[in-house]
């Protein structure tokens, strides 16, 4: 049986790119706030509650002036599903999501912040590309867009590792601790700590950024796995740093953790934090 | 909430005191990694180094109707390669977000300077804590460029105090 193509222009593409890069970066945020002000809700009182009282605030006057809710608007993380199906017929799909986070950037005055060549002079692009393109070919005739636009200062204390192949859930418990303790005043606490563990040393990378997609409050469908994601928050939150790392009892807001199969001889492993502000957004075209 | 007015007096940086949220009005330069770089190979620092404080930030672009885009603090641990030498030359507050080393905070300790940290992330609500931004140098650095800013009580919090006292050691495990 032969299916139907369905043709779709690169400006199409574009167009639902721009809309989710500037969604994510400005908001409304309404999930990730309500998670706030429950966290408020527990804190003990101090600067660290202060400070998310700051937060929240903060989210709010973003949504209402059209600002963004942080500086740093993140390098354009986009993840697309794209059917089998499908033909862009007149674009590569880089250069069609390039279009839209330059288009973005330039009309909702987001942050440009890529620079080339990495060493040396950091020339700025001056719209924010490249963004970080992953592709899932998947079967179907729709494309399914998720994008994160996610900021240096929780980048930074991030970390991959090749653990020994035996490490275990210590072994990621640990390397989640170590990451945390080091950096997370840093990372613009409350946190999400996204985990991907196998694969190749690329593959972990990838698995913990998808980790930090799923929506706020879900269940990982692999219930061992949501066993040790609330072991390692709880591990986590005893470290008191709090937010803003002022003290307090949330640092982690949620641990979310994606595993694959991997060569007997490696256990690759990521350790991906977002920040407080968590800025996703998504479509299907 | 206190007010603090810039330039801050050697009397009230005495009366800070960690974990204290202030707000500040006044004049305050903004500088990042690429700004520093700069100022210490140029040896020219386009602002008053001992009455200025030093803000790490490098805001959004301000849109038509605004004077100045998102503006929220950058990490500070990646200006700690050049914090000796701005303390040196008479640095004596910095605005930032996020514990730095053991040893800065030492440095900041011998100097007499003071680490206040704004609220990472929360950059909107920073805009509208400022009344006016020049840009002062490198302007081709865009984002990165040298500029005072003029802030009305805009919310910080004591980091380091100068009695070597540190917002980041408070821990609330009272759980």
């Amino acid at each position: 049986m032969k299916e139907t193509i369905r043709f779709i222009s690169g400006e199409a593409i574009s167009s639902a790119v721009a809309s989710l890069y500037a969604q994510s970066c400005i908001g409304p945020h309404y999930s990730v706030e309500k998670k706030l002000t429950s966290i408020l809700a527990e804190e003990s009182p101090g600067p660290g509650r202060e400070a998310l009282k700051i937060e929240i605030e903060n989210l709010k006057i973003a949504a209402e002036t059209g600002l963004p809710i942080c500086q740093d608007t993140g390098t354009a993380v986009v993840f697309v599903e794209l059917g089998n199906l499908i033909c862009i017929f007149d674009s590569s799909l880089a250069d069609a999501v390039n279009a839209g986070i330059s288009r973005a950037c330039s009309r909702r005055f987001l942050r440009p912040s890529q620079v080339y060549p990495p060493m040396g002079e950091r020339v700025n692009t001056m719209n924010n590309t490249p963004a970080v393109l992953h592709l899932e070919h998947v079967t179907g005739s729709q494309i399914r867009i998720i994008l994160l636009s996610k900021g240096a200062g929780s980048e930074n204390v991030s970390r991959s590792e090749m653990l020994p192949p035996l490490a275990g859930s210590q072994g990621i418990i640990d390397l989640a601790e170590r990451c945390v303790r080091a950096g997370a005043s840093k990372a613009c606490p409350p946190v999400i700590v996204g985990i991907g563990i196998g694969g190749n040393l690329e593959t972990s990378g990838i698995l913990a950024k998808k980790a930090l997609l799923r929506d706020l409050g879900s269940e990982n469908k692999e219930p061992e796995l949501q066993t040790l994601e609330n072991q390692i928050t709880e591990i986590l939150n005893a470290t008191g740093i709090g937010p803003q790392g002022f003290g307090g009892k949330t640092t982690v807001m949620e641990t979310r953790i994606i595993q694959a199969p991997c060569h007997m001889a490696s256990l690759p492993v990521t350790v991906c934090i977002d920040c407080h502000v968590h800025r996703t957004a998504s479509c299907v075209l | 909430m206190r007010i603090v007015t810039l330039p801050v007096s050697t009397e009230v940086l005495k009366s800070l005191k960690a974990g204290e949220q202030i707000l500040l009005s006044g004049l305050v330069a903004t500088a990042r990694d690429a700004a520093h770089q700069l100022m210490l190979n140029t040896g020219q620092i386009p602002f008053d180094i001992e009455s200025t404080p030093v803000f790490y930030m490098g805001p959004s672009p301000a849109p038509p109707d605004r004077i100045i885009g998102s503006s929220g603090p950058t990490t500070s641990a990646r200006m700690e390669p050049f914090i000796p030498e701005m303390l040196l030359m008479g640095m004596k507050v910095v605005i930032g977000k996020g514990e730095m080393s053991q040893e800065t905070r030492e440095l900041f300790h011998k100097h007499g300077a003071v680490y206040l940290a704004a609220t990472g992330g929360a950059g909107a609500l920073a805009a509208t804590k400022i009344k006016s931004r020049r840009i002062v140098a490198w302007e081709h650095l865009g984002p990165e460029a040298v500029s005072i800013l003029e802030l009305e009580q805009f919310p910080v919090f004591v980091a380091w105090d100068l009695y070597n006292e540190s917002i980041y050691t408070r821990r609330c495990n009272d759980t």
